[in-house]
């Protein structure tokens, strides 16, 4: 039989909510796939025709939270006039977003949004975690195009923003997610101020660069 | 592994281990500095507003114990024996070398902003006294210096009041509008229409503040074998106790309403009204209280008589909750109190009131004798109720004895008390540096608060110009108390 693209989206938004209730509920690593198939009302090969793992389906409800951090965020940039605060912001969004998922986060972490990951590797039929990567360094990128324009003179900006700036970007994101899955403290009070103190360091360093300078060790 | 810290000696020897004076001044920097001050200040503003507030322990206690902290420390000190020079001395000593003293010790109290920011700001009251250029430091942090953005505060509310400034508010201003120690307030309207201030706490000041005391516990063991060690660990735990309780806005909700219910319209004195539900441990909204500071009203050139008014409200005000209230208002910080055009006096941030146990108020109460009767006997047997231990030395007791005559001496007289001598208040400030550089510290744990107080709350009324009948003041609002009070008022038939 013919699946229709419509029964497609459905069945795939009845495993997501399924994983969501079933990680929340037994937690990541006790939730089988198999379990998902049987609260998704699917056979269990069937779920492997829609996701290839367990933490693929953990990327893609991470990635669909990351959306809606993103169009928050797109909504309260417009007032923001840094860019330490703008990509403060964009982080503290999808923190708060990714609340619910804090408990599958550092499988998708490892299989999905390590640096260390190489594009297309993450199982994720759909590429959700080089999606979520790319989408971040979109918006940095864009970020910074929107405050070169008020960057004072003395101290531009290189835009776009060279390989080894997204890289370390990127590297400095994850770090904030990884650092946040652990954090006992109150509101996640020391993640937010760690989140600040990476911004600003990675806004002052890339002050601190000189357009046009060749970036040692990265080819390009 | 090594200590992260230098060993922190007492007080009373860092005093004595200041540099020497001759080799800090510089004449020559000093026009140099001065015109450098805006430009440093904006760079230095910039970079505090950007830091966040390290609350691990570990880390702090390598600030605690680095440069900064250091350097902030026998700046203080090395100001506090500048009280002995003449103003000519002290003039000559705004060099360059003061101002970067004052931006260490201004960056070290960004960055901590615990215990050692909260120091800071008391000695911002030290206008007349203190280098210009410290004074302009400090005052800036309190009224400019917006340390956390906006996002950051989003976040605090979000978490705090359960959701965005926008939704929870009709409107909230992105800029803060005045920076207190502890966070930072921002004017709102609440969705009723009700124009308020709200003040947000920084993440994990409370925390800080635990671990600041702990650390300063521990840098104190060295110590234990001394004969003040008791003492000194009581009054550094009544420190610790006075600012955890300022990171408890619940707690200063309470005690706002506590205070207002105080005063009525007659009093002309205005204790804000506290909206309980935009309120938590870390958000604090109440209403708006509009008038100017201090020096703006200054400015506009107040007769001696309106003056005298509001000096009249402001001691009014703390001998009301002090009597009626047992509350007491330590934090006499400039941007706490409001000259409004209609004569009244707003009062805000109620954080470092003390409501006292019931020992401390039993200690007050002693120390109603010597402040009626004015007699030395009075005194001197005060003094031994509140120094704990052995019997004061003959030098401790003259000194201590000489301290309270300029503390209480405004009682003792039915005519107004001129707060606007200041050869008064360098004199009680003289004493107060003489028994500390003579380690004759020892007295009741709530000593500093009650002397960071005294020297406050004088120069506020310094600043002011203030003549305030001390004596009729106090006894209008004591009789609340119901103590039996069957001694004579100095110079005076029995009260």
């Amino acid at each position: 039989m013919r699946v229709t693209r419509e029964t497609r989206i459905a069945t795939r938004a009845r495993i997501l909510d399924a994983a969501r209730t079933l990680f929340a509920a037994r937690g990541f690593d006790a939730t089988t796939t198999r379990d998902l198939a049987a609260e998704s009302g699917i056979a269990a090969g069937t779920l492997f025709n829609y996701f290839a793992s367990k933490e693929a389906i953990a990327t893609a409800i991470v990635r669909s939270a990351m959306r809606r951090a993103e169009a928050t965020f797109e909504r309260r940039s417009q007032t923001i006039t840094t860019l330490e605060e703008d990509l403060f912001a964009l982080a503290a969004a999808v923190l708060r977003e990714l609340r619910p998922c804090r408990g599958f986060l550092r499988p998708v972490l490892e299989a999905a949004m390590s640096p260390a990951v190489r594009d297309g590797a993450d199982g994720a039929g759909e590429g959700d975690g080089a999606s979520i990567r790319i989408a971040y360094l979109e918006l940095v990128q864009g970020l910074a195009a929107k405050h070169r324009a008020v960057t004072p003179v003395e101290t531009p900006l290189e835009t776009p923003l060279p390989t080894v700036a997204l890289q370390l970007a990127w590297t400095l994101y994850t770090g904030v997610l990884s650092f946040w899955i652990d954090d006992a403290s109150p509101d996640s009070e020391d993640t937010l101020a760690m989140l600040d103190e990476s911004t600003t360091m990675f806004v002052q360093w890339l002050r601190s660069r000189r357009p046009g300078e060749p970036e040692k060790g990265v080819t390009p | 592994m090594t200590s992260l810290t230098p060993p922190t000696p007492p007080l009373s020897e860092l005093l004595a281990a200041l540099p020497d004076s001759e080799s800090e001044s510089g004449k020559s920097g000093r026009e140099s500095a001065r015109s450098d001050l805006h430009e440093l200040l904006e760079a230095l503003g910039e970079k505090l507003a950007r830091r966040p507030v390290p609350t691990g322990r570990l880390r702090r206690l390598s600030l605690l114990g680095g440069l900064h902290a250091r350097i902030a420390l026998a700046y203080f000190f090395h100001w506090v024996r500048g009280w002995f020079d003449s103003p000519e001395r002290r003039r000559e000593r705004l060099s360059e070398t003061h101002l970067r003293a004052a931006l260490e010790l201004i960056e070290s109290m960004g960055y901590l902003r615990g215990a050692v920011m909260k120091a800071g700001q008391t000695l911002a009251n030290f206008r007349d006294l203190a280098p210009a250029e410290l004074v302009e430091t400090l005052e800036r942090l309190h009224f400019e210096a917006p340390p956390m953005h906006y996002s950051l505060i989003r976040e605090q509310l979000c978490d705090e009041l359960g959701g965005d400034p926008e939704e929870v508010f009709e409107f909230f201003e992105r800029e803060a509008f005045a920076a207190a120690s502890l966070g930072q307030v921002h004017r709102a309207r609440l969705k009723c229409g009700r124009e308020v201030a709200v003040k947000v706490q920084y993440p994990g000041i409370a925390r800080t503040i635990r671990s600041d005391f702990r650390n300063l516990e521990a840098l104190m063991l060295p110590a234990r074998l001394s004969r003040d060690w008791e003492v000194n660990r009581a009054q550094v735990r009544y420190l610790r106790r006075a600012l955890e309780n300022e990171t408890d806005y619940e707690r200063e909700a309470r005690i706002i309403e506590r205070a207002r219910a105080l005063f009525h319209d007659e009093d002309g004195i205005v204790v804000p009204r506290v909206h309980r539900e935009h309120t938590t441990r870390k958000v604090l909204t109440m209403d708006l209280v509009r008038g100017r500071h201090v020096g703006d009203f200054l400015a506009t050139g107040p007769s001696q008589e309106v003056r005298d008014r509001f000096g009249e409200k402001l001691l009014r005000a703390w001998y009301r909750m002090f009597y009626a209230g047992r509350l007491s208002y330590f934090d006499w910080h400039p941007g706490n109190f409001f000259f409004m055009d209609d004569g009244r006096l707003g009062i805000v941030d109620f954080g470092g009131v003390m409501d006292f146990s019931d020992d401390e108020w039993e200690l007050m109460r002693a120390s109603d004798r010597p402040l009626t009767t004015g007699r030395r006997e009075d005194r001197l047997a005060f003094l031994r109720e509140f120094i704990p231990g052995e019997e004061p030395s003959d030098e401790f007791a003259r000194l201590a004895d000489e301290y309270m005559v300029f503390s209480w001496s405004g009682r003792w007289s039915d005519e107004p008390y001129d707060f606007g001598d200041a050869a008064r208040l360098l004199h009680g400030m003289r004493l107060f540096g003489e028994m500390t550089r003579r380690r004759f510290t020892r007295a009741h744990a709530c000593s500093p608060l009650l002397s960071r107080f005294e020297f406050a709350y004088r120069t506020f009324l310094l600043r002011l110009g203030a003549r305030v009948p001390v004596r009729r003041l106090a006894e209008e609002e004591i009789g609340v108390t119901g103590w039996p009070r069957d001694y004579a008022t100095a110079g005076g038939a029995a009260s």
